[in-house]
C-alpha cells in the first residue's frame, strides 16, 4: 500500500525527464506543475472545476485535466505538458491556422490535439470534435482550431 | 487546489482498504474512498465536503475487472468511463456512459464514482436499472456482498466503511436486447441532462425505460414500462401517457422548466419507440 | 515593403504554442501572500456584524479586512462602490471581507470561517422591481455620490443611477406621417465576459514608497490614476504592469481586484500579495455585462422609409454604476442603428438592481441595442411585406446624413453600408427571407441584421509611441496598449515596419505594458487601439526618420531633401551608391577619425482624439466618436418545427474595415466575434433565483459554445472604404462582429418558428414557450 501522509519528495517523469519535487498529499497535478519547483506554467487554471480544459496535460499519452487529479495518483506515470512538445506537428498547425488569439486556452487545446494526432489511430472528424469538446476557447470561432487539429492529424499543412 | 490538508493512501487489496478505513476512523479521522476524484476534488475546493484522508481504490485488482465471468458481464467500479467505451462490452452502457461530461473528463470519472455521485444524474446506472439481474458487489467488513442495483438510490445502499467493488449483469440478458439511449439537454452537447432516456426492447416486444435528470435521482417505473409496452397504442400516445404517469414530478431548474421537461421527454420517448419498433 | 495587408503571424505566436507566453498568474515571486475575498451570501441586506475571530485564528492568516477598515468609494464615473461592502450588501457575491495569508489554502480556509449576520432587505431582482414606485432603494444615497467623470444624472430617491436622452426632429409630425407602425419589447439577461484567464492582481508596496501592481487589466493607466486618487498617492509612485492578458472583452477595463490587492498589501506591511479570482468569483463577484430591456417603436411610410423612432432602453446595471453611464450615452448616440431616421426620441436608463454589478462588455452596449433595433426592423419589414434586406438598404445611413445626436457623417467617418448590404446578398446567397421546407417539420431560413458603432471615448483620450534603436539598426517599439488577443502589438509593429521600410522581424515590441516606461494609452478598449496607437506610431516613425535623415545629411554632406531610405539604408536619391546603414546612425555616427555626432536616435509619437464632445443633457446632441464602423451580418439556420432545435449552418459578416492591415488576424477577429455573439444569442445568460442568488457561477452552468456547435461555415468579407485620418485608412473592427449576429439569428428563427423571438438566449425551450404564449 502506498501511504503518503505528509509532504514528500517524489520523482515524477515529466516530459521524458525524471524530476524530483516535494509534493503535499493533497496537491493537484496542476498545482505541482505550476509550483516554484517545476515552473511549468503552460497548463493554466481556468476554472479548477474540470469545465474549461485549460489545464489539460497528457498522462501516458491521454489528456487529463490536471486540476482534477492528485499528483499522488499519477506519481509513476509519464506526464507530458505543453513545454514538452518539441516542435510537434500540432504546434506548427496552430501557427499555420492562427488557432488562437489570447492564447490562454491554447496549451490545453494543443495537448488534446497532440494526443489525437500522435496517439489515436483513426482520428476522424467525429472523434476530433468529441475530444476537443472538452475544452473552451472564448476568442476564436473554433473553426481555426478544428482546422489546425485536422491538419496535424492528417499530416496536411 | 484543496483548501485543507489530507493524507493519501493507495491500498493494493480490498482487505487493506477496509482495515485502513477502520483504523483511520478509530484515529478520529474522516477518510473517504476515492475513485476518479473529479467530484471530491471539485466539492472539496469549494469546501462543500470535508475529509482528511483519501483511500484511492484504483490499485485494487477487483475494482478494475472488465469482462465476462461465467454468466456475468462484470465492470469494476474503478474503470474510467472511457474504458467502458474502449472495451464496448455492453453497447447500451457505452451509449449512456459516453454522454456523461466530456471526453477528457470521462477519462477521469470512474464508473463507481458516477453510480454513487452526489450529483443527481448518475446516468451510468440507467442500463443496469433496465435489467432483471443487475448486481453490485460491495466490500464490507463481512466480506463481499452482492446487492441488487435496483436499490442503488436508497440511502443505505453503501454504508459508511463499505465501498463498491464492481457491478455486473447477466450477459445473455444484457446483450440480447435492442436499445436506445438519448441525452437531451437545454442546448449544449456538454451539459447536465434535461432528461436522459434509456429504453430497451425485449424479444417479447416489451419496452422498459430508465430516466435521469427528470428527478433528483435516476429511476425506472413499472407503471411507465407497462404503458410503453402497450403496442395497441401509437408511440405518441404511449409517450404522452408515460409522461402523465411518471412516479415523480419533473424537476424545475435552470436547465428547464417542469413543463418543458415533460415536452422533451414525451417527444424523445415517442421517437425512440418508433425507432425500436421499426427495427 | 509589403507588410500592411499581409497575414503576418502574431509577434508572440511562438510563445503561445510552447507554453512560454506568460500571463499575470504565471509570474510569481516566492513568498507572495494570498488574499481571498469572502462573498456575501445575501443579495440585499443590512450588515449587522461580521465576525472574523475564527478566521484570524487560522495559522498563516495575517490580516482580515472588512468594509469598516476602508473609507474609499470607487467608481470611474460615479463613486458609489465600496471595495468591500460597508453597512449593507447589494449583490450576492459582493466581497464583504478580505483574508490575507501566507498561502492560498490558509486564506481559503479562513475565508470560509468569516461569519456575517444580516438583516435581509427586499431584493430588487429585476428592472421592473427597481422601477416600482414603492421599490426598496439599492442606494439610499443615490444622487449624492461624488461624480468622478461627468456627465451622469442620478435620480434621487429612486433606483435610476443615470438617464441619457436624445431628441431629434418632430415626433408628433413623424407619427402622423407614418403609415405603418411597429412596437417591439425585448428582454436580455446579464451575461459574462468569461475570458479564459480569471481576473488577477498583485500588489507590493516597496520601502521607498513605490507601489508595484501586476494585473490582468485592459487599463493599466486607469489603475494607476484611480489608486493614486483613492489612496492619496502620487501617480508616479505607482507602477502598473499588464503582461499578456488571457482574454478581456471589456471585463478587464474596470478596476476592482487592484484596489483590494493594494489594501491587502498595505495590511501586511507592503509585502507582495496576490489575489486571483476563482471562476466562481469571476462570474459572481467581478462585474458582468448588463441585462437589458427595451421598448422600440418604429414608424414608416408605405414605401418603407422610416419616419419615426421612439425608444426606451433600460439597463440592468446591477448594484453599482461602474461604466454604465458611459454605455448609456453610447446607446443613446447610436440608438437608431445604422439607419437615417429624421425623428428620434430616445431615453436610456441605468437601473440599479441587486444583481452583480456590470461593466463594459464587447461592443459597449451596442450588442443589446442592436438586438432591439434589428428585431424591430424585421417586424417592420414584415408589416410592410418587404424583403428585410431591401428595407435596410432603403434606410441605410449615408454620408451627409446626421446621426441621432446630429453628428455629421462623411464618407471617411462612416464607411459604406449600402455596399456592404449588396455584398451580403452574394455572400450568403440571400433568398429574400423565405422559409424553405426541407422535409416533414424541417425548414431552412436566413436572417439578417446590420450594425454600426463608434468609440464613445472621452474627448481627451491619448495614446503614444516611443521608438529606440539597437546597435544593428533594428528598432524597439514601446506603446501603452495591452495585448489580450487581437494582435494589437503586432499591428503596431506592422505599421512601424511599413513606415521604416524594414522587415517586421526588425521591429521588437515588448508584450507587456508598464505605466512607468511605456507612453500613456487611455485604455485598450473600444476597438480604438489601431486608430490611436497607429497614429502615434506614424508620428513616432516620422520623428525618428527626420532625425536620422538630419544626421545622415550632415555625414553625407547634402540636404535631407536629397536623401531617401529603404533596406535599412539612407541613400542619396540620385546615386544610391552613396549611403549609410541605419546601424551606423542608430547610436550616433562615428567618423573614421573617431569623433562622433548625433547620439542615439529616439522617435516620439503622440496622438489625441479630436473634435469630440460630451452629449448635451437635454437634446443629447454632440459627437460621440471619431468614426463609425458599419457592417451587416447574416445567418442560415435549419430548424425543426417539432422539437424547436436548430443548427446554424452559415454565419456571415460583411464589414467595412477601411483597410485590412492583417487579413488572417482580421478574419479571426470577425469569426471569433460571430461565435461569441452566437453563443450569447443561443445559450448564455446569468440566472438569479427569487432571492437574487446567482445560480450559474461555474462554466458547467454558464454555458459557452464548444467545438462542434459553431456554424458549419463562416463567411467573412471585408470592404475597404478608407478612414482617411487613420493609419493606412484602417477602421476599428475588434468588437463589431458580436453586434448584430444574435439579432440575425433571432430574425431567422422568428420567421422559422412563426413567432416573435424578442428575448435571449434563444434556446429550444425559449422558442417553445414563445409559441405556447402566442
Amino acid at each position: 500500500m502506498r501511504e503518503f501522509t505528509r509532504p514528500e519528495q517524489i520523482s515524477l517523469s515529466i516530459n521524458n525527464e525524471p524530476r524530483n519535487v516535494v509534493v503535499y498529499p493533497g496537491e493537484t497535478l496542476l498545482y505541482t506543475l505550476r509550483g516554484d519547483a517545476l515552473g511549468l506554467t503552460g497548463a493554466k487554471p481556468g476554472c479548477e472545476n474540470g469545465d474549461c480544459g485549460a489545464c489539460t496535460v497528457l498522462v501516458d499519452g491521454v489528456p487529463v485535466k490536471s486540476c482534477l487529479v492528485l499528483t499522488a495518483e499519477i506519481e509513476d506515470r509519464d506526464i507530458t505538458t505543453v513545454e514538452g512538445l518539441n516542435q510537434a506537428p500540432i504546434q506548427q498547425a496552430f501557427l499555420d491556422h492562427m488557432a488562437f488569439q489570447c492564447g490562454y486556452c491554447t496549451s490545453g487545446f494543443l495537448m488534446v490535439g497532440h494526443a489525437l494526432s500522435q496517439h489515436v489511430d483513426r482520428a476522424d472528424e467525429d472523434r476530433r470534435i468529441e475530444w476537443l469538446r472538452s475544452n473552451i476557447c472564448r476568442c476564436t470561432s473554433y473553426q481555426e482550431i478544428a482546422d489546425a487539429v485536422a491538419a496535424a492529424c492528417n499530416g496536411l499543412d | 487546489m484543496l483548501p485543507f490538508g489530507i493524507e493519501y493512501y493507495r491500498p493494493d487489496t480490498i482487505d487493506e482498504a477496509l482495515k485502513l478505513y477502520r483504523r483511520l476512523r478509530e484515529n478520529h479521522q474522516e477518510p473517504v474512498f476515492y475513485g476518479g476524484g473529479t467530484e471530491l476534488l471539485t466539492r472539496a475546493r469549494l469546501q462543500n465536503v470535508h475529509f482528511d484522508a483519501v483511500i484511492d481504490l484504483k490499485n485494487i485488482p477487483e475494482v478494475r475487472v472488465h469482462g465476462r465471468s461465467g454468466d456475468w458481464l462484470e465492470f469494476g467500479a474503478g474503470l474510467r468511463l472511457t474504458d467502458l467505451a474502449d472495451g464496448n462490452l455492453w453497447p447500451l452502457l457505452t451509449a449512456t456512459a459516453d454522454r456523461i461530461a466530456d471526453h477528457t473528463t470521462r477519462g477521469q470519472i470512474t464508473l463507481g464514482g458516477n453510480l454513487l455521485s452526489t450529483i443527481p444524474y448518475r446516468e451510468a446506472s440507467l442500463p443496469f436499472l433496465l435489467m432483471d439481474e443487475a448486481e453490485a458487489l460491495v466490500a464490507t467488513e463481512d466480506g463481499i456482498e452482492s446487492r441488487p442495483l435496483a436499490n442503488l438510490v436508497s440511502d443505505s445502499f453503501i454504508k459508511p466503511g463499505e465501498f463498491l467493488v464492481s457491478v455486473r449483469v447477466k450477459g445473455d440478458e444484457a446483450k440480447g436486447i435492442a436499445y436506445r439511449s438519448r441525452k437531451m439537454t437545454r442546448q449544449d452537447w456538454i451539459d447536465y441532462p434535461l432528461v436522459t432516456v434509456a429504453v430497451t426492447r425485449r424479444a417479447d416486444g416489451s419496452l422498459r425505460a430508465a430516466f435521469s435528470g427528470w428527478a433528483g435521482f435516476p429511476f425506472v417505473s413499472s407503471a411507465v414500462n407497462h404503458i410503453l409496452s402497450d403496442t395497441g397504442k401509437s408511440a405518441r400516445r404511449r409517450a404522452q401517457e408515460a409522461v402523465a404517469h411518471m412516479p415523480v414530478k419533473a424537476l424545475e431548474d435552470l436547465h428547464g422548466t417542469r413543463e418543458y421537461r415533460e415536452f422533451v421527454t414525451e417527444y424523445t420517448l415517442a421517437q425512440i419507440i418508433d425507432e425500436l419498433e421499426d427495427d | 515593403m509589403k507588410i500592411i495587408g499581409t497575414s503576418v503571424p502574431r509577434k508572440e505566436a511562438p510563445n503561445k504554442v510552447t507554453g512560454r507566453a506568460r500571463y499575470a498568474n504565471d509570474i510569481n515571486v516566492p513568498g507572495t501572500f494570498h488574499a481571498v475575498m469572502v462573498p456575501a451570501r445575501q443579495a440585499h441586506a443590512q450588515i449587522i456584524a461580521i465576525d472574523t475571530d475564527e478566521a484570524k485564528k487560522v495559522p498563516g492568516v495575517k490580516a482580515v479586512i472588512t468594509g469598516k477598515d476602508l473609507s474609499v468609494l470607487s467608481g470611474d464615473v460615479m463613486e458609489d462602490r465600496p471595495p468591500l461592502a460597508r453597512d449593507k450588501v447589494r449583490y450576492w457575491g459582493e466581497p464583504i471581507a478580505l483574508v490575507v495569508a501566507r498561502d492560498e489554502a490558509a486564506a481559503r480556509r479562513a475565508a470560509g470561517l468569516v461569519q456575517a449576520r444580516y438583516q435581509p432587505l427586499p431584493v430588487i431582482n429585476s428592472i421592473q422591481d427597481a422601477l416600482d414606485k414603492k421599490a426598496a432603494l439599492v442606494h439610499q444615497q443615490n444622487g449624492s455620490y461624488t461624480v468622478a467623470t461627468p456627465p451622469v444624472y442620478p435620480k434621487k430617491h429612486s433606483n435610476i443611477a443615470d438617464e441619457a436622452n436624445v431628441t431629434k426632429g418632430d415626433m408628433d409630425k413623424a407619427w402622423k406621417d407614418s403609415d405603418v407602425k411597429v412596437k417591439v419589447h425585448v428582454s436580455l439577461p446579464q451575461i459574462d465576459h468569461a475570458a479564459m484567464e480569471p481576473r488577477i492582481a498583485k500588489a507590493e508596496i516597496l520601502a521607498d514608497g513605490r507601489v508595484l501592481i501586476h494585473a490582468s487589466t485592459q487599463a493599466p493607466f486607469e489603475v494607476q490614476k484611480l489608486l493614486a486618487k483613492y489612496f492619496k498617492l502620487n501617480p508616479g509612485q505607482i507602477s502598473v504592469t499588464a503582461p499578456l492578458v488571457g482574454g478581456a472583452f471589456g471585463g478587464k477595463a474596470g478596476v476592482q481586484l487592484e484596489i483590494l490587492a493594494y489594501v491587502a498589501s498595505k495590511a501586511v506591511g507592503g509585502q507582495m500579495v496576490k489575489i486571483v479570482n476563482t471562476r466562481e468569483d469571476d462570474l459572481a463577484t467581478s462585474p458582468l455585462g448588463m441585462g437589458f430591456e427595451a421598448d422600440i417603436a418604429l414608424g414608416a411610410s408605405q414605401d418603407g422609409r422610416i419616419k419615426a423612432a421612439e425608444m426606451r432602453f433600460f439597463m440592468d446595471i446591477g448594484a453599482y454604476a461602474d461604466s454604465a453611464p458611459r454605455i448609456a450615452r453610447a446607446i443613446a448616440a447610436q440608438c437608431t442603428g445604422p439607419y437615417a431616421v429624421p425623428n428620434v426620441h430616445t431615453d436610456v436608463y441605468c437601473v440599479y438592481t441587486n444583481h452583480t454589478y456590470t461593466t463594459a462588455w464587447r461592443g459597449f452596449g451596442h450588442m443589446p441595442m442592436t438586438f432591439a433595433v434589428e428585431r424591430a426592423m424585421d417586424e417592420l419589414a414584415e408589416a410592410l411585406k418587404m424583403d428585410p434586406l431591401d428595407l435596410r438598404e432603403l434606410n441605410a445611413i449615408r454620408p451627409h446624413d446626421v446621426t441621432p445626436t446630429k453628428a455629421r457623417l462623411t464618407r471617411s467617418n462612416l464607411g459604406d453600408l449600402p455596399k456592404a448590404l449588396t455584398h451580403m446578398r452574394q455572400l450568403i446567397g440571400w433568398n429574400g427571407g423565405r422559409v424553405e421546407a426541407l422535409g416533414p417539420g424541417r425548414v431552412r431560413v436566413q436572417g439578417v441584421a446590420a450594425f454600426w458603432k463608434t468609440s464613445s471615448s472621452p474627448p481627451n483620450a491619448v495614446s503614444g509611441a516611443l521608438i529606440t534603436m539597437n546597435s544593428d539598426g533594428s528598432v524597439n517599439l514601446s506603446i501603452g496598449a495591452v495585448e489580450f488577443g487581437p494582435g494589437t502589438k503586432t499591428t503596431a509593429a506592422q505599421i512601424l515596419a511599413e513606415q521604416l521600410r524594414i522587415p517586421l522581424d526588425r521591429v521588437f515590441i515588448h508584450e507587456d505594458v508598464n505605466t512607468q516606461v511605456d507612453p500613456e494609452h487611455w485604455k485598450t478598449v473600444a476597438s480604438l487601439s489601431t486608430y490611436m496607437v497607429g497614429r502615434a506610431v506614424l508620428d513616432a516613425a516620422k520623428d525618428l526618420m527626420t532625425q536620422m535623415l538630419m544626421v545622415a545629411a550632415s555625414v553625407l554632406k547634402c540636404s535631407p531633401d536629397d536623401l531617401d531610405y529603404g533596406d535599412e539604408k539612407i541613400y542619396v536619391r540620385d546615386d544610391p551608391s552613396i549611403y549609410l546603414d541605419f546601424k551606423d546612425l542608430a547610436l550616433g555616427y562615428k567618423y573614421q577619425e573617431g569623433d562622433s555626432i548625433g547620439g542615439q536616435l529616439m522617435g516620439r509619437g503622440k496622438f489625441m482624439i479630436r473634435h469630440l464632445n460630451l452629449l448635451d443633457q437635454q437634446t443629447g446632441h454632440g459627437r460621440p466618436g471619431p468614426a463609425w464602423t458599419v457592417g451587416v451580418q447574416a445567418v442560415e439556420v435549419e430548424y425543426d418545427q417539432n422539437t424547436h432545435q436548430y443548427r446554424i449552418l452559415k454565419a456571415a459578416t460583411v464589414i467595412d474595415a477601411g483597410k485590412v492591415l492583417n487579413p488572417a488576424i482580421a478574419s479571426g477577429q470577425v469569426m471569433g466575434g460571430m461565435n461569441m455573439g452566437l453563443g450569447v444569442a443561443s445559450r448564455e445568460g446569468i440566472f438569479y433565483d427569487s432571492d437574487g442568488r446567482l445560480l450559474n457561477n461555474q462554466l458547467r452552468l454558464y454555458k459557452l459554445m464548444r467545438m462542434g456547435e459553431q456554424p458549419k461555415q463562416y463567411l467573412v468579407e471585408f470592404i475597404e472604404t478608407p478612414q482617411v485620418d487613420s493609419a493606412f485608412g484602417a477602421r476599428p473592427i475588434g468588437e463589431h462582429a458580436v453586434l448584430a449576429i444574435g439579432a440575425a439569428l433571432a430574425n431567422a428563427l422568428s420567421r422559422a418558428a412563426n413567432v416573435s423571438l424578442n428575448m435571449l438566449p434563444i434556446t429550444p425551450e425559449a422558442i417553445w414557450r414563445a409559441r405556447r404564449a402566442r
